[in-house]
């Protein structure tokens, strides 16, 4: 399938760069059997942006610079996404908890936490047009 | 890397001791599989087969029994008890405990009775069942048997089991529902860190303080019930260091846990630990 969005880091659930969307809540993949994701529905960062278009997500973290090295914004996007699907305005506490499994080892996680909020905000104006 | 091994998924309880009796000890149950995968990445453990219990409808279900007591099966993962609205509303120290395991991604896997079934001195649903006197539900060849909580730990990463049982659920007496409880952790880095102690307590309608200590001997450690209305402090804190040998590790020196142990319980009875 060539879909190398989704990154094994630590192999132990620990980092969270593996996070994919198994119905719809975020797991760490590489504690996930394939065969166990037989008849789920799984979502990686390949599925989110759409016709060569990124999502209001995506966008906010490359406004941000949330990206940086880049390892980690897979599964922290998976992570984000999980979070604003559950939760339209969360507070910073509550970003912070949705991305307690990912590590970023560039160690730059305001721009991250700011991309989140900033995403959050214009979703929500979106959902009152 | 994962040595090779045959999986199985049984639809039944049946099915499952069936599976687990033709493998013996080569045998493993899968639940959450957030220890038991590591443990096989790590070569640390090397079942030839692996029988998942997620096939089996019931095991996923938080129920209430004619009975009124709170009965979570095998498969239910951490973050459905923090989610569950009536264990939040009647049992909210299994979702406060249940909350601090792992991070979101690993609570979504994560099962309360693998955490129970692990056996971790460290386990956080332990303090919290212990003092909610929960009872173990095992399947075996001949039926069901039930155990007390505090009867099912028995060394570090040791339980009561014995070959050709697993657990299929786990019982909270209706006589705790709405009781106090509140549950106490220490770690060094949230979602990232095993704890470096936890505490639990509960106080019962008929007048009971149980509290219940982790990661300070080999397996969690459940102090003999206290009087709620004739509260000696003094006795309580002593009984809690005679009842504890912590060792000196990575998360902790023995003397900095004895201090957290003595400084959670002041906590927990004076009802400063977490809920929800």
């Amino acid at each position: 399938m060539y879909l190398l969005g989704v990154k094994e880091g630590c192999g132990e659930g620990e980092c969270g760069a593996c996070t994919v969307l198994m119905n719809g809540k975020p797991v760490n993949s590489c504690l996930v059997l394939a065969v166990e994701a037989d008849g789920t529905m799984i979502r990686t960062i390949e599925g989110e942006s759409k016709n060569g278009k990124l999502n209001p997500l995506q966008e906010s973290f490359k406004k941000h610079h949330a990206t940086q090295c880049g390892f980690c914004t897979p599964g922290v996007i998976m992570s984000a996404t999980s979070l604003l699907e559950r939760n339209q305005n969360p507070d910073e506490e509550e970003i912070k908890e949705a991305i307690e499994g990912n590590f970023c080892r560039c160690t730059g996680y305001r721009q991250i936490i700011d991309a989140i909020a900033e995403a959050a905000t214009l979703l929500e104006s979106e959902v009152k047009k | 890397m994962l040595n090779s091994f045959s999986y199985y998924k049984p639809k039944s309880e049946i099915e499952i001791i069936e599976t687990l009796k033709s493998f013996g000890d080569d045998a493993k149950i899968l639940a959450g599989g957030t220890d038991l995968l590591v443990y096989m990445k790590q070569q640390i453990a090397g079942p030839k087969v692996l029988v998942d219990i997620k096939g089996v409808p019931d095991f996923s279900k938080i129920d209430v029994d004619s009975g009124g007591n709170l009965i979570i099966g095998a498969a239910v993962t951490c973050n459905d008890v923090v989610e569950n609205q009536y264990i939040r509303n009647h049992f909210p120290v299994l979702a406060t405990a249940a909350k601090t395991i792992g991070s979101y991604q690993i609570r979504n896997r994560a099962t309360v009775v693998g955490n129970i079934c692990n056996a971790s001195p460290a386990a956080d649903m332990a303090g919290a069942f212990l003092v909610l006197d929960a009872v173990v539900i095992i399947a075996t060849e001949k039926g069901n048997r039930e155990i007390p909580i505090k009867h099912f730990f028995v060394g570090v990463k040791k339980t009561s089991l014995q070959q050709n049982e697993f657990v299929k659920a786990i019982k909270v007496p209706a006589d705790y529902k709405d009781a106090e409880a509140s549950y106490l952790k220490a770690s060094r880095i949230k979602g990232h860190d095993l704890g470096t102690c936890n505490a639990a307590m509960s106080r019962s309608k008929n007048g009971k303080i149980k509290i219940a200590i982790g990661s300070c001997n080999i397996t969690p450690v459940l102090l003999p019930d206290f009087d709620s209305n004739n509260i000696d402090l003094a006795n309580i804190l002593t009984t809690a260091m005679n009842s504890i040998k912590p060792i000196d590790d990575l998360r902790g020196s023995k003397e900095y846990r004895k201090h957290l142990v003595q400084v959670f319980i002041k906590r927990l009875l004076n009802g400063k630990g977490h809920s929800h």
